[in-house]
């Protein structure tokens, strides 16, 4: 049997914010096809800075990131090439509040990858029914709430048919009650074979759903295992220490 | 293990009568609650009254309003040679129809989902005032028959136009309906033409032109051009690229910290050297270049602070989904910075059409300039008050017209709720 191809690799990622501060030192991880890693960790450990380098949001000074064959680098044919197969979901939503939802989900496809209108708010319209709100197709994102908006901004990830999806604490912004219906999409994706990469607080979704947790702490990675040897037997202090708070 | 039930909750019920006030007690409330209240109001209205009473007086008794009568054409359109006026007559023909077309069509077709901002009565009082200006002033201002006739003949086309694609601009198709913002420019273009000449209608040249026409071909002008040098210059401001952020600045510290009066002479001696041979042959064209350049200097500032009102996450939304930063800009930053900024822009807008009178110190006929030349003819001397307050209403007119457009714009790009 051979081993899914790669489709995150990076290696020794270091990372210095302009005021001096060192926000990623020397970071390594590999994510194969249709896996789902969840990075957990302390607020101001460097774990939303990981994930946005992967679609060069944040950029780094020293090491290699690898995104499906594609080296980072500053090229921006590159970085333009990524960000089409990378989606993103934000803590924020960060939905374009003049457009209404379906608008949202069909700019990028007809603006970057040039596709008919017709035939991108034909997918549009499917995708909103798998996250379950293909009756608000025609509101505005003010008028939906949070949880609605989320899956509103999963969908319009969806909608560039990306090939990784990068979720950046996308419940932690959600009303308690809203939570569930988020991750349920987020538990579809992972079953259809997305390959994921979630920074987030939810121990149950890492529990069911990873393939592998990574805990950071101070810009490092401190313990990557598979979720029921991190959640039962972490290996070191600091892990237990995380875990003890959170739970 | 079963719950136990739990008590019913209570079904919505309508608010009590005494939210609901009567005229009576909302007067009784609003302008005597307190016998202080009572006294400020009393002592208001009274002012108010002896004001409104004074004015009528003047008005309609003392004042003598055939300094204005006599003058129409004057303050319409300044010295422009009678024999060429037909065209002028036509491009407010023009302007008339796709007026009254553009506002048939607006209401033909509110926005999906906004339902909410339009307001039917609002058409009926601007039909019904229209109406009555339209009949009465070329009565007040005793012009000869025909152009009465003519007024009223503008007027009726546009309403009738205002009624018809009101009434079946449904039936317009919607890929037609995307290019009808267009006919704005086109009108714009072709009135230009129709003004300066050119392409086989005889030149008039800009020294012959005046009044209320320079007027807003003035403002009109330098509104047009200094929008696009405002959201370039505000891009400019807040460019990484140093040699571009700092000739932004430096344009836009340069021109705020000069009084408008001084440009505008400056422009008269040096602005020839600076445009490219051709490009300021005349003094009005000097002058209009100083204000296009003195408006997008104030408008990269009202359009700066409309982007950085607009989240980073925009953004980084737009290039996470493969967005270049063009692309980002066109479809989601500038956008939402434009409707920001749109308020403070009007405003900009109509502080340009009032400094427009200071064209009159430099020489040019504007209205204030034309007004000038009127007050100075010993037939019409000591009629300062009439010839002012004339001045007053027309450029209140002219700012009260920006003002509700841009309230309606901004309703109707308005988001139904903004995101929280």
């Amino acid at each position: 049997m051979t081993a899914s191809p790669l489709m995150i690799e990076a290696r020794g990622v270091q990372k210095w914010y302009p005021n001096g501060f060192h926000a990623l030192r020397g970071v390594d991880l590999s994510v194969s096809r249709g896996e789902v890693v969840v990075i957990m960790g302390p607020s101001g450990s460097g774990k939303s800075t990981f994930i946005r380098t992967f679609n060069a949001l944040e950029d780094f000074q020293e090491g290699t990131i690898t995104i499906d064959g594609i080296a980072l680098s500053n090229d921006l044919r590159n970085i333009d090439a990524i960000r089409c197969d990378t989606g993103m979901v934000f803590q924020q939503f960060n939905l374009f509040p003049h457009l209404t939802v379906l608008e949202n989900l069909t700019l990028a496809p007809v603006a970057v990858r040039k596709r008919r209108r017709a035939e991108v708010e034909a997918q549009a319209l499917g995708l909103l029914e798998r996250v379950g709100i293909a009756e608000q197709a025609g509101k505005y994102p003010g008028q939906l709430s949070g949880g609605q908006q989320q899956r509103v901004a999963i969908a319009r990830s969806l909608c560039m048919e990306p090939r990784i999806l990068l979720f950046d604490e996308p419940t932690s912004a959600l009303d308690p009650e809203m939570v569930g219906e988020v991750l349920e999409v987020m538990r579809a994706l992972a079953a259809d074979g997305m390959t994921m990469v979630v920074v987030t607080h939810e121990m149950g979704f890492a529990r069911e759903v990873a393939h592998r947790v990574v805990l950071m702490s101070e810009g490092q990675i401190v313990e990557e295992a598979a979720p029921t040897t991190f959640f039962t037997n972490p290996q070191h202090e600091r892990s237990r220490q995380f875990l003890a708070q959170i739970l | 293990m079963t719950t136990s039930s739990s008590p019913p909750l209570l079904p919505p019920r309508p608010a009590p009568p005494s939210a609901r006030r009567s005229w009576r007690g909302a007067l009784r409330q609003e302008l005597f609650a307190t016998p202080l209240d009572g006294v400020i109001s009393v002592l208001l209205l009274a002012a108010l009254l002896a004001a409104g009473v004074g004015f009528w007086h003047w008005a309609f008794r003392q004042a003598q309003w055939a300094v204005i009568q006599a003058n129409t054409t004057l303050f319409a359109v300044g010295r422009y040679p009678l024999l060429q006026q037909w065209r002028l007559w036509l491009l407010v023909t023009l302007a008339g129809a796709t007026i009254g077309a553009s506002w048939g069509l607006l209401r033909s077709h509110p926005r999906a989902d906004r339902s909410g901002t339009l307001w039917p009565i609002n058409d009926l009082v601007a039909i019904a005032v229209l109406a009555f200006v339209a009949a009465w002033l070329p009565v007040a201002l005793k012009l000869p028959v025909p152009l009465q006739l003519r007024w009223w003949a503008i007027t009726a086309l546009l309403l009738v136009l205002r009624g018809v694609s009101g009434q079946w601009g449904q039936l317009v198709p919607r890929r037609l309906l995307r290019f009808l913002p267009l006919l704005w420019p086109a009108l714009y273009l072709f009135g230009m033409v129709l003004i300066a000449g050119g392409l086989g209608v005889p030149r008039v040249p800009p020294s012959e032109w005046g009044g209320l026409l320079l007027t807003l071909l003035m403002a009109s002008f330098a509104i047009l051009l200094s929008f696009p040098i405002g959201i370039v210059v505000a891009l400019g401001r807040r460019s990484t690229l140093p040699l571009l952020r700092w000739s932004s600045v430096l344009y836009i510290e340069f021109i705020r910290g000069a009084p408008l009066i001084t440009l505008l002479f400056l422009g008269q001696n040096i602005l020839g050297y600076m445009l490219p041979g051709g490009w300021a042959p005349d003094r009005v064209w000097r002058a209009a270049w100083v204000l296009t350049f003195f408006c997008g200097a104030y408008l990269a500032e009202a359009v700066r602070a409309g982007l950085a009102a607009v989240p980073v996450g925009q953004l980084e939304a737009a290039r996470s989904l493969g967005l270049s930063v063009p692309q980002a800009l066109r479809h989601v930053v500038l956008p939402q910075a434009l409707r920001i900024a749109l308020p403070a822009t009007v405003g900009q807008f109509i502080s340009l059409l009032q400094d427009t009178t200071l064209l009159s110190l430099i020489g040019l006929l504007d209205l204030l300039g034309t007004a000038r030349t009127v007050m100075a003819n010993p037939e019409f001397l000591g009629k300062n008050a009439e010839v002012y307050l004339t001045l007053a209403v027309l450029f209140w007119c002219c700012c009260a017209a920006l003002g509700l457009g841009s309230r309606a714009l901004e309703r109707r790009l308005d988001p139904s709720h903004s995101p929280t």
